[in-house]
C-alpha cells in the first residue's frame, strides 16, 4: 500500500470544516471520512497480481556503452489499468529513467525501455519490477515489487582496440608482401617472386635465379597455426587496483589486444582463467571473432581473495593439447605469490612451451621510490625500493628459467605484449 | 589556496566574529530590545501606574486621592492581595480597584471574599476580569467626548455630566451611557478617565468621582498586580486565538503525517550494489614502509636506498651485475668528478648507518643527486 499526494490534500480540505464547525471532534470526524476514503479507494484499486511482466533477454555490451531492457507488461484483468512500473537495476547497470507510467485496457500490452549504462564489467543484475496502482480515487495505491530476473552482460571495454591497425600493419609486414623482410629459423617458405629494390639480398635464390633472366628471390610467410594459450590469474594478486583500475582489468586487455592479433595472424587462441579452481575455460579453432567471444567468457571474471592453484591452471593448460603453444602468464610480478605458486610448474610449462609471463607494473612504486621529502616518504621510499629489488629478482629468476617476462604499467601493456608476440613470431620461436 | 585560507579563518576567534557577524549584531539587537521593553513596559506595576493614588502624572488618580483626604475620607492604600485582606475592608468600606487588567482568577476571588460587605468600584474592567466577574458582555465604546448626562435613578449623580476622552459600556443598565453600572455591591466604571489627574477637572468629573468614591467613611484603594497570581491565572493563549485555530492546528499536524506517509514510501525497495573490495596495489609497500618507520631501523633503510642506487648506477655505467664495489665505487667517482671517499661514504654497503632520522633524509636525498648526476655526466 502507499499514499498518493492527494491524501494529504484531502486532509488539509479538513480546514473548511473545521471552519464551519471549530470543534476538535470535526477533525476527527474529518479524518474518519479520510480513512473512510482511502480504504474505500484500497479495495477498488486493482492488484498488481493482475498484470503479468515479462522481461526480454538484454545480451552483452561493451561497458560504458547504452544498453536497453525491455519489460513487457500485459494486463490480463477485465479492468483498465493505470499506474506507474519501476524497473530497478543495480545502480552500477546505469538504468536513469527507469519510471515508466502505464495505462493499460484489458488485455493490451507495453513495453517500457529502460536505458541502461554499465559502468562496472561483469553481469549486472535487475533487481525487480516495482509496480504501483492507484485506486479510482487517486488516493491511495496498491504496490508489489515482482521478482523478473534479468542480467546485461558488460563486456570488458577492450580499450587496447586502438593499437590494432598498427600491430596489424607490422603483423602484414612480416608476411613478406612488404619490402622489409625479416629472415628466421622457423618461417615457412612461401614462393619465388622477382627481386625488386629493398629485398634482402641474401634472401635471393640463386638456383631460381640461374633458370630465368632474371634474379628471383624467395619469400617466407610467417608461421601459421601456432597455438597461443592466454592463462588469467584472477586470485588475491589480481585483485590490486593500479590508478583505480584492478589489474584484472588491464592484464584482460592486453589478453584481448593479444587473441585479436594473433587470431588474425592465423593462430589459435586458448583461454584459461582461475584461481583456486578454474573459472573459465575456452578454446577456440582459430575463429576470427575471437576477441567477441573471449571478451564474453571474460566478462563475468572477478578477483577472489585466494590463492592461485597453480597445478591446477597449469593441468588445463597441459588439457589443451601437448602441441607446443604459446603460453602467456597473465598475473601480477609478485615474488611471493610466485616463488610460492608458480615456480614449482614452471619447469613443466617451459618444458613443452614456450612461457611469457605479462605483468602489470605500478608505476606508483618508482613514485614512491622517488619521493624523499620527509621521513615518511624516505621509508617508504625504502620500501618500495626493497619491492622493486624483489621484484627484479624474481624477474630475472624467471628470465633464467627460460620464462619471457614482459612487465609494464596498465596502459602500456597491451601494446607491450603483442609487440612481444609479433618479435617472437618474426624470430620464429613459436 | 582559498581553501587554506578560509581554514585559517575560520580557526581563529577574530575569524569566529566576523563569519557570524550578522548573526552577532541581530541578537544583540534583540537583547537590547527586550532590555528596553522590560526597563520601560515592566514599570507599569509602579507608583506610576495609570490610576494609582500615588501617580502625580497626568494619567494618575493622585489628585482625587488627596482631595478624598483632605474631606476626612480614611483612605488605606493597599498594593497586594495580601495587604487587601490584611485591611479588613467589610461593611462601610468602599474598596476601589485599579490596574484591574492584572486581576486574575484566583486574586478576583480572593477580592470578592476579602471584601464580603463592602462596596466594590472596579475601575475599567476589561473583557477577561467582566468574565471572571460573572458578568460578561460589553457593549462596546461609549461616546463621551462631548458631556453626558447621568439619565438614571440613582440620586448621587442626578444633574451632573461627565465628559471623558474615551468610555467603555458596561453590562448592564446604569449611568452615564451606561458606563457606570452598579450591580449588587460592585460597580464597574467603564469610563475611568474621570479619576485621572487632567480630566478629572472637566465637566462634572470631580463630583462623580467624589460621589462614587467617598460615599463611606473609609475608602480602601487596591492597585492590583500581577505579583499576586499563581500558576495557571495568567491568560491562557488558547482564549485569545478564534476558536477554530486549535482545531486546524491538530488538522496540519495530520496533513503532515500523511505528507510523510506520501512521500516516505519508496517506490520498491532500494537498489543495492555489490560493491567489490578496493585494494590498492601499492597498499602493502606503503604498510612496510610504516613499519619501517615504527620500529625506526634507519640502518636497514639506508641499506636498501644505498643497494638500490648501487644497482641503478651499475645498469646506467654498464658495469655489469658482478663488479664489486670497490671497482664501482671508484668508476662512479671518476665519473661523476667526486673523491672516491665521499662517493664510497654514499654507496657502499659497510658505510656508517645515519644517526638520526635527518641525517636518513639528507642520505636519501644526496643518494638521488648522485643518480641524477651519474645520468647527465
Amino acid at each position: 500500500m502507499a499514499l498518493t499526494g492527494r491524501t494529504p490534500l484531502l486532509v488539509l480540505l479538513g480546514l473548511v470544516a473545521v471552519l464551519v464547525r471549530p470543534a476538535g471532534s470535526s477533525v476527527w470526524l474529518w479524518l474518519l471520512l479520510v480513512l473512510l476514503l482511502c480504504g474505500l479507494d484500497l479495495l477498488l484499486a486493482p492488484r498488481p497480481s493482475s498484470l503479468s511482466v515479462v522481461r526480454r533477454p538484454t545480451g552483452s555490451v561493451r561497458t560504458g556503452h547504452p544498453a536497453e531492457s525491455l519489460v513487457v507488461v500485459t494486463n490480463d484483468s477485465t479492468r483498465t489499468v493505470r499506474g506507474v512500473v519501476r524497473d530497478a537495476w543495480q545502480p552500477t547497470a546505469g538504468a536513469t529513467s527507469n519510471r515508466h507510467p502505464i495505462r493499460l485496457a484489458p488485455g493490451d500490452r507495453a513495453g517500457l525501455t529502460t536505458p541502461l549504462l554499465p559502468r562496472r564489467r561483469g553481469d549486472l543484475r535487475a533487481l525487480g519490477v516495482t509496480v504501483r496502482l492507484p485506486g479510482p480515487l487517486g488516493l491511495v495505491a496498491r504496490q508489489q515489487t515482482i521478482d523478473v530476473p534479468g542480467t546485461v552482460r558488460s563486456l570488458p571495454p577492450f580499450e587496447s582496440r586502438k593499437h590494432l591497425p598498427s600491430r596489424l600493419a607490422r603483423l602484414r609486414d612480416l608476411d613478406g608482401r612488404s619490402a622489409v623482410r625479416v629472415r628466421g629459423q622457423g618461417t615457412e617458405f612461401d614462393s619465388l617472386r622477382e627481386y625488386v629494390r629493398g629485398d634482402d639480398v641474401r634472401s635471393i635464390d640463386w638456383r631460381a635465379s640461374a633458370r630465368t633472366t632474371n634474379v628471383v628471390v624467395r619469400t617466407w610467410q610467417p608461421e601459421r597455426d601456432r597455438r597461443v594459450v592466454l592463462v588469467l590469474d584472477t586470485s588475491r594478486t589480481s585483485a590490486g587496483r593500479v590508478d583505480d583500475v584492478p589489474r584484472l582489468d588491464s592484464a584482460m586487455d592486453a589478453a584481448l589486444l593479444l587473441a585479436a592479433l594473433a587470431a588474425r595472424a592465423g593462430d589459435r587462441i586458448d583461454f584459461v582463467a582461475g584461481d583456486r579452481r578454474v573459472r573459465s575455460r575456452l578454446r577456440s579453432a582459430g575463429r576470427r571473432d575471437v576477441a567477441a567471444t573471449l571478451q564474453d567468457a571474460m566478462a563475468d571474471l572477478r578477483p577472489v581473495i585466494a590463492e592461485a592453484d597453480w597445478d591446477a591452471l597449469a593441468g588445463a593448460v597441459q588439457g589443451f593439447g601437448r602441441q607446443r603453444a604459446l603460453v602467456v602468464l597473465l598475473t601480477p610480478l609478485e615474488p611471493s605469490a610466485i616463488e610460492e605458486g608458480l615456480l614449482s610448474v614452471l619447469p613443466t610449462l617451459t618444458r613443452h612451451h614456450r612461457v611469457v609471463l605479462a605483468s602489470v607494473r605500478d608505476p606508483e612504486l618508482d613514485r614512491l621510490a622517488a619521493l624523499r621529502e620527509t621521513i615518511d616518504d624516505v621509508y617508504d621510499a625504502a620500501a618500495a625500493e626493497q619491492a622493486v629489488a624483489r621484484r627484479r629478482r624474481t624477474s630475472e629468476l624467471l628470465t633464467r628459467l627460460g620464462v619471457d617476462v614482459v612487465d609494464a604499467d596498465a596502459q602500456r601493456l597491451p601494446p607491450a605484449l603483442a609487440d612481444h608476440y609479433l618479435s617472437l613470431k618474426a624470430q620464429g620461436l613459436l | 589556496m582559498t581553501d587554506v585560507a578560509d581554514r585559517t579563518r575560520r580557526a581563529t576567534p577574530l575569524g569566529l566574529l566576523r563569519r557570524h557577524r550578522t548573526a552577532l549584531v541581530v541578537t544583540a539587537f534583540l537583547v537590547l530590545a527586550v532590555v528596553v521593553a522590560l526597563l520601560t513596559g515592566g514599570g507599569q506595576t509602579g507608583r506610576d501606574a495609570t490610576y494609582d493614588p500615588d501617580n502625580a502624572g497626568t494619567d494618575g488618580a493622585r489628585a482625587v486621592a488627596r482631595v478624598l483626604s483632605d474631606q476626612g475620607v480614611e483612605l488605606d492604600v493597599v498594593r497586594s492581595a495580601g495587604a487587601l485582606a490584611d485591611a479588613g475592608a467589610g461593611t462601610g468600606t468602599t474598596v476601589v480597584v485599579t490596574s484591574a487588567e492584572q486581576l486574575g482568577a484566583s486574586t478576583v476571588e480572593r477580592l470578592r471574599r476579602d471584601t464580603a460587605g463592602a462596596t466594590v468600584v472596579v475601575v475599567d474592567p476589561g473583557p477577561a476580569l467582566l468574565d471572571l466577574l460573572g458578568l460578561p458582555g460589553s457593549a462596546g465604546d461609549a461616546d463621551t467626548e462631548q458631556p453626558v448626562a447621568a439619565s438614571c435613578d440613582d440620586p448621587r449623580y442626578a444633574g451632573l455630566d461627565i465628559e471623558v476622552d474615551g468610555a467603555t459600556r458596561m453590562p448592564g443598565d446604569g449611568c452615564f451611557d451606561d458606563t457606570l453600572v452598579t450591580v449588587d455591591d460592585l460597580t464597574l466604571l467603564g469610563a475611568p478617565q474621570l479619576l485621572t489627574n487632567d480630566q478629572v477637572l472637566r465637566a462634572d468629573n470631580a463630583a462623580v468621582a467624589l460621589r462614587l468614591l467617598g460615599q463611606q467613611a473609609r475608602v480602601v484603594w487596591y492597585v492590583a498586580s500581577y505579583d499576586d497570581l499563581v500558576g495557571d491565572d495568567g491568560v491562557d493563549f488558547w482564549s485569545l486565538v478564534p476558536d477554530w485555530v486549535r482545531p486546524g492546528f491538530g488538522l496540519l499536524v495530520l496533513v503532515v503525517l500523511a505528507l510523510v506517509l506520501w512521500r516516505g514510501r519508496r517506490l520498491g525497495p532500494l537498489a543495492t550494489e555489490p560493491l567489490p573490495v578496493v585494494v590498492r596495489a601499492i597498499e602493502t609497500t606503503r604498510s612496510l614502509g610504516r613499519l619501517y618507520r615504527r620500529s625506526g631501523d634507519r640502518g636497514h633503510a639506508a641499506a636498501t636506498l644505498r643497494a638500490a642506487t648501487r644497482a641503478r648506477v651499475r645498469t646506467r655505467m654498464r658495469l655489469g651485475p658482478a663488479t664489486d664495489e670497490q671497482t664501482l665505487v671508484r668508476d662512479v667517482a671518476r665519473h661523476v668528478g667526486r673523491p672516491e671517499a665521499e662517493v664510497a661514504d654514499l654507496l657502499a654497503a659497510t658505510a656508517r648507518p645515519p644517526a638520526t632520522d635527518r641525517d636518513l633524509i639528507s642520505l636519501a636525498a644526496a643518494l638521488a643527486a648522485l643518480e641524477e648526476e651519474v645520468r647527465r655526466s
